[in-house]
């Protein structure tokens, strides 16, 4: 299988942000190159074709008004269903190793360790996130590096979409629904950004009028740091008050 | 009332119907509207210029966003589009005129009128602010409170009413008034992609007129669908974009006809493979219902729905290729003539190929996960359909000469040119850079600040382009050269055959195209009796063979000449504006106390202006439908026509089929959400609310009353006016009777059981909700059929409809598809 083959680089397996970039850049590559030969041969046929004012070649037939296209000869489509079949090769070969991509995606890597999986909530303007031990947070979620982290969106009040841009993970927050993804750092890049690697978390769906400011932060610490850090927890919570009343405190963040 | 003003009377302007005047209208309301949402764009790209300091507030600039798409989607790019349609096809199939002129001025005054109440919304405490794709929940009060977000959505519901008459109207007009010899493979590429345009239409816009009707629902009457966690907001999604992405390709199906007129014409070639092309314009119109979940991948529908929902998607690509690929090579070989109509056309080409592309991109599920809600969404489906308005906009040059009779100065139309695919690529390009920016967000990542500047500059100079072109207009309409009837060296279809601009009934004579090109014959007209047809010498002949002159010897209306104005089209409009300007405000302005009964319920009115609203509008409205029942306006169908695949069927009874297959997808659409939340909810949970005895006594009712109607329709074949009376009057009787048990139960739900709209003492209170408005939405169809019974009652009392039972026969098909949808009903609600 094609999935495989790209997936299965040594024992690792690879971050949602590695497989995007990945298949952009094929796309990107493909993509300018087609267009780049359709447009440019379009602009040429055009230019050679163009009426310089000398007499028309014996073999033109102007058409007249009235008269009925499928009355006269018109011309012939052998060109047309060439170029249609290759464009269609490009455009399916395309797909089908995006979806071999798409499984991987879908499934999650299969993890030895026990992922974790975090409950989180939408709410204008702001994310709230509960822990497999009851404790909450708002607006920053902390995860350790190396593990897999099973997230389950939902809302509160309206449509929300749950999205880091440089994790490459998005989520509709829909109310009454969950909906589920999966994100993991490594602790190679944790240690890159000095020992705490923290994203920015974005709402991605008009949510109301606090929607450009509803922000939220991811930040993965290393696993031992964060094992003490969520014993200390306990069941308190960090939650801060009831902060979703309609229309209130736009760009409640806590990052 | 029927002798239609000079063009320089403004009355003339009010009562037309004539389609080459409403073509004017369209085209010049809808850059009207361009020029609307055009400032909208503006302020959204100057709040973008510096993502730390705001000229709008957030409520303002989501405002902005909203009626920004809602207005270049629904109030510009389509109309413009069927200004054209509604000057152009008519001539290019050889028709005098649509086939129901006071609908098509109908149509136009709604879409008038309810850019008018979208505008007026600014002023009711704000427009709407949910985005155009109007997401569930935001879009109930809760979230959007302000009036005027309700003035929106009913100003877009009554924008969608005059789209479906319209509809209606050119699907008739093109499947039976084609001139003599035009087969329906014979259409010219733009009458083609006009068709292909309306029958997607047809089902599409019923679907958004069916969940508008639900938002209204919510919004005005207190129902609560969309606030409903059992599904609601996936619900909303899955009613929109089925709407939604058909309306992709009904935006850009009308500039598309126009590349394929346009690359014709200036090229000196025909349509390379114009078989393949018009099928593959059929397969997208037919696979365009089966892509909208691609809108929705990131929801939690599953694995399986979205590889089916990928593979469809991929597969509409694919006849988009053919037809791209048809348009470069019908260039090639040709004497390539760089008029600005063209340069606008392929301009347009250019940036369809580049919109096209990127959507590939979306097409893969893991790219689209990633894209979603962010610009490069936003920049791909400006190139697909400000793309396509590019050719619209050739269109416009193109067909200018035609209609004005003035040549438009083509130096200036190129500088347009120029400055317009420059600066497009500019505001729309950058997006592509500044992809990562989420939409409709304006504290966005100063990382991409340089994009969106660079992007806000191209905006001022785009928007600047289309002075230019409104100057040239202008200037060309007083002063510009005499164009001539056909100033294109290789122009085909029949508009340019005749004088610019056309006259009133468009030809000189009878068009046919029987010989194989266009020929004027004269037909020979007996003193008093039908026209007889003329062979292809323009001798009268008496062989036809066609089915339509049954009815011309059998209806004696020869004498008359076609009606071309009416008032009533704009006082309707006018009318159902009033009452849904007053609705806006409805429930705001009163309040109900529901008590023990109907007697001790009270209603507060805190403010009397929008309820006295509703109440003049809905008056009007009865009267102005009345006035216009029994106006005498002639409008004949065309003799000798082409009507494949619809030979022998007569022109009211088809549009009335259209109609009814739209009004099918509506309730559909309604019966579906029913499904649709109780599966959510869990099927079994839900007992129905009421009792199964009355729905069952109801059954009866209805079904015997469709009896009744076709006892009607045979004695007005019998010229029995008792007869017709009698089963008139049992139709209107059992409709009554319906109604009285369906007032009963209603009154013993809400008083005796205390199911209420937004009340279930059984469990789910969006049970309540879907009960009252599915069968509420019946009982309506049910009252409108009962006034028309009513009129055709008292008409019929006069002495009418003994020669022609058309008008019963018409009322009969929506009466037995009112009750045809009771039967579906009637288990959903009242059994299961």
């Amino acid at each position: 299988m094609i999935d495989s083959l790209i997936l299965q680089q040594g024992s690792d397996w690879r971050a949602q942000a590695e497989v995007f970039d990945e298949i952009f850049f094929v796309f990107l590559a493909l993509g300018t190159l087609v267009g780049t030969i359709v447009v440019a041969y379009t602009l040429w046929n055009v230019y050679k074709y163009r009426d310089d004012g000398s007499e028309p070649k014996e073999d033109f037939d102007a058409p007249e008004v009235g008269e009925l296209p499928t009355g006269q000869g018109g011309p012939k489509a052998k060109k047309l269903f060439l170029s249609f079949g290759l464009s269609a090769i490009v455009v399916i070969s395309l797909v089908v190793y995006a979806y071999g991509i798409l499984l991987y995606v879908e499934e999650g890597p299969d993890s030895d360790e026990d992922n974790i999986e975090i409950l989180v909530e939408g709410y204008q303007y702001g994310w709230d996130y509960e822990y497999p031990n009851g404790h909450s947070e708002t607006g920053e979620l902390i995860v350790p590096a190396d593990t897999r982290i099973d997230i389950s969106v939902t809302s509160r009040d309206v449509w929300h979409n749950f999205g880091s841009s440089e994790l490459r993970i998005k989520s509709d927050a829909i109310p009454g629904d969950n909906n589920t993804n999966w994100f993991s750092v490594s602790s190679e890049e944790v240690q890159a950004q000095g020992g705490e690697a923290t994203y920015t978390v974005e709402c991605f769906e008009l949510c109301g009028p606090g929607h450009s400011a509803m922000e939220g932060q991811i930040t993965v610490i290393p696993e031992d740091e964060w094992e003490s850090w969520y014993e200390g927890t306990g069941n308190e919570s960090n939650v801060e008050g009831a902060a979703s009343v309609n229309g209130a405190a736009y760009g409640g963040v806590s990052a | 009332m029927s002798e239609l003003p000079p063009t320089t009377s403004v009355k003339r302007w009010f009562v037309t119907t004539n389609h080459k005047d409403i073509g004017i209208l369209y085209t010049i309301t809808a850059l009207f509207f361009l020029l609307f949402g055009g400032v909208l764009a503006l302020l959204i790209r100057m709040q973008l210029w510096d993502p730390t300091s705001q000229i709008l507030s957030g409520l303002a600039y989501n405002e902005a966003v909203t009626a920004h798409g809602l207005i270049m989607v629904f109030w510009f790019l389509s109309p413009f589009g069927f200004g054209f349609a509604n000057y152009f096809v008519p001539l290019q199939i050889g028709a005098d005129d649509l086939a129901f002129p006071r609908l098509n001025a109908l149509s136009y005054w709604m879409y008038l009128f309810s850019g008018i109440l979208l505008g007026i919304s600014f002023f009711q405490g704000g427009t709407l602010d949910a985005g155009w794709t109007m997401y569930a929940p935001l879009n109930i009060p809760m979230y959007t409170p302000s009036i005027g977000s309700t003035g929106a959505v009913l100003a877009l519901f009554m924008f969608v009413v005059g789209i479906t008459a319209s509809t209606v109207n050119f699907l008739t007009s093109i499947h039976h008034s084609r001139a003599e010899g035009m087969g329906i493979m014979d259409m010219p590429m733009f009458t083609w992609s006009i068709l292909a345009t309306v029958w997607m239409m047809l089902f599409a816009f019923a679907a958004l007129l069916a969940v508008g009707l639900i938002l209204a629902s919510d919004r005005v009457l207190g129902s609560v669908y969309f606030s409903a966690t059992e599904g609601g907001s996936l619900l909303w999604g899955h009613l929109f974009w089925f709407f939604g992405h058909p309306e992709v390709y009904i935006v850009f199906f009308p500039a598309l006809g126009v590349m394929l007129e346009l690359f014709q014409t200036f090229s000196g070639r025909r349509l390379v493979g114009r078989k393949w092309v018009i099928i593959s314009i059929c397969l997208i119109s037919v696979q365009s219902f089966l892509v909208w979940m691609h809108h929705m991948f990131l929801t939690t529908i599953n694995l399986e729905i979205k590889t089916l929902m990928m593979a469809t998607t991929i597969g509409i690509s694919l006849p988009f290729d053919l037809l791209v690929f048809s348009l470069i090579y019908t260039l090639m070989k040709g004497r390539i003539q760089f008029t600005t109509p063209f340069l606008f056309a392929f301009g347009a080409l250019l940036l369809f190929i580049l919109g096209g592309i990127t959507g590939v991109f979306l097409g893969a599920i893991v790219l689209d996960y990633e894209f979603r809600g962010t610009y490069w969404v936003v920049a791909h489906f400006h190139y697909v359909m400000f793309g396509g308005a590019t050719a619209l906009f050739g269109g416009a040059y193109y067909w200018f000469p035609k209609v004005t009779g003035k040549m438009y100065d083509e130096l200036l139309g190129k500088i347009h040119f120029v400055i317009f695919f420059i600066s497009f690529n500019m505001v729309y390009f950058s997006m592509f850079l500044g992809w990562e920016t989420p939409r409709r967000v304006f504290e966005y990542n100063p990382e991409f600040q340089i994009f969106h500047q660079f992007g806000t500059i191209g905006a001022f100079i785009l928007g600047f382009s289309f002075f230019i072109m409104f100057y040239n207009f202008a200037k060309s309409y007083v002063s510009g050269e005499p164009a001539g009837d056909n100033p294109w060296d290789y122009s085909r279809t029949a508009e340019w055959a005749v004088s610019s601009p056309p006259p009133l009934e468009n030809w000189p004579n009878r068009p046919s195209y029987a010989s194989g090109k266009l020929e004027f014959v004269k037909d020979y007209v007996p003193d008093g009796g039908p026209a007889v047809k003329a062979d292809g010498d323009g001798n009268a002949a008496t062989d036809g063979g066609d089915t339509h002159e049954e009815h011309i010897s059998k209806y004696p209306y020869w004498d008359k000449h076609p009606s071309h104005a009416s008032i009533w089209p704009f006082a309707l409009s006018l009318a159902l504006g009033v009452m849904l300007l007053g609705l806006s405000g409805f429930s705001e302005s009163l309040s109900f106390a529901v008590g023990e009964s109907l007697a001790a319920t009270t209603l507060t009115v805190s403010n009397p202006v929008y309820p006295i609203l509703v109440v003049v509008g809905l008056v009007g409205l009865v009267w102005t439908g009345v006035k216009w029942g029994l106006q005498d306006f002639y409008a004949p169908p065309s003799e000798f026509a082409e009507r494949w695949p619809f030979e022998g069927v007569e022109k009211v009874k088809l549009g009335m089929w259209f109609f009814l297959a739209s009004d099918v997808i509506v309730f559909g659409a309604f019966l579906s959400a029913a499904i649709f939340v109780r599966y959510n909810a869990g099927w079994m949970t839900w007992e129905p609310l009421t009792e199964s005895l009355p729905g069952l006594i109801n059954t009866f009712v209805l079904i015997t009353s469709s009896f009744t109607v076709i006892l009607a329709l045979v004695y007005s074949h019998r010229k029995s006016r008792q007869g017709v009376l009698a089963s008139l009057g049992a139709t209107i009787a059992l409709g009554f009777t319906f109604l009285a048990i369906k007032m009963w139960e209603w009154h013993h739900e809400i008083f005796e059981v205390g199911v209420r709209l937004a009340q279930n003492p059984y469990g789910d209170p969006v049970q309540a909700s879907i009960y009252y408005v599915t069968t509420g939405l019946h009982g309506i169809h049910v009252v409108i059929g009962l006034l028309i019974a009513i009129f055709l009652f008292v008409r019929t009392y006069q002495g009418h409809y003994l020669d022609d039972e058309r008008p019963i026969e018409y009322f009969g098909l929506y009466w037995h598809f009112v009750d045809i949808v009771w039967v579906f009903i009637f288990p959903l609600f009242y059994l299961f």
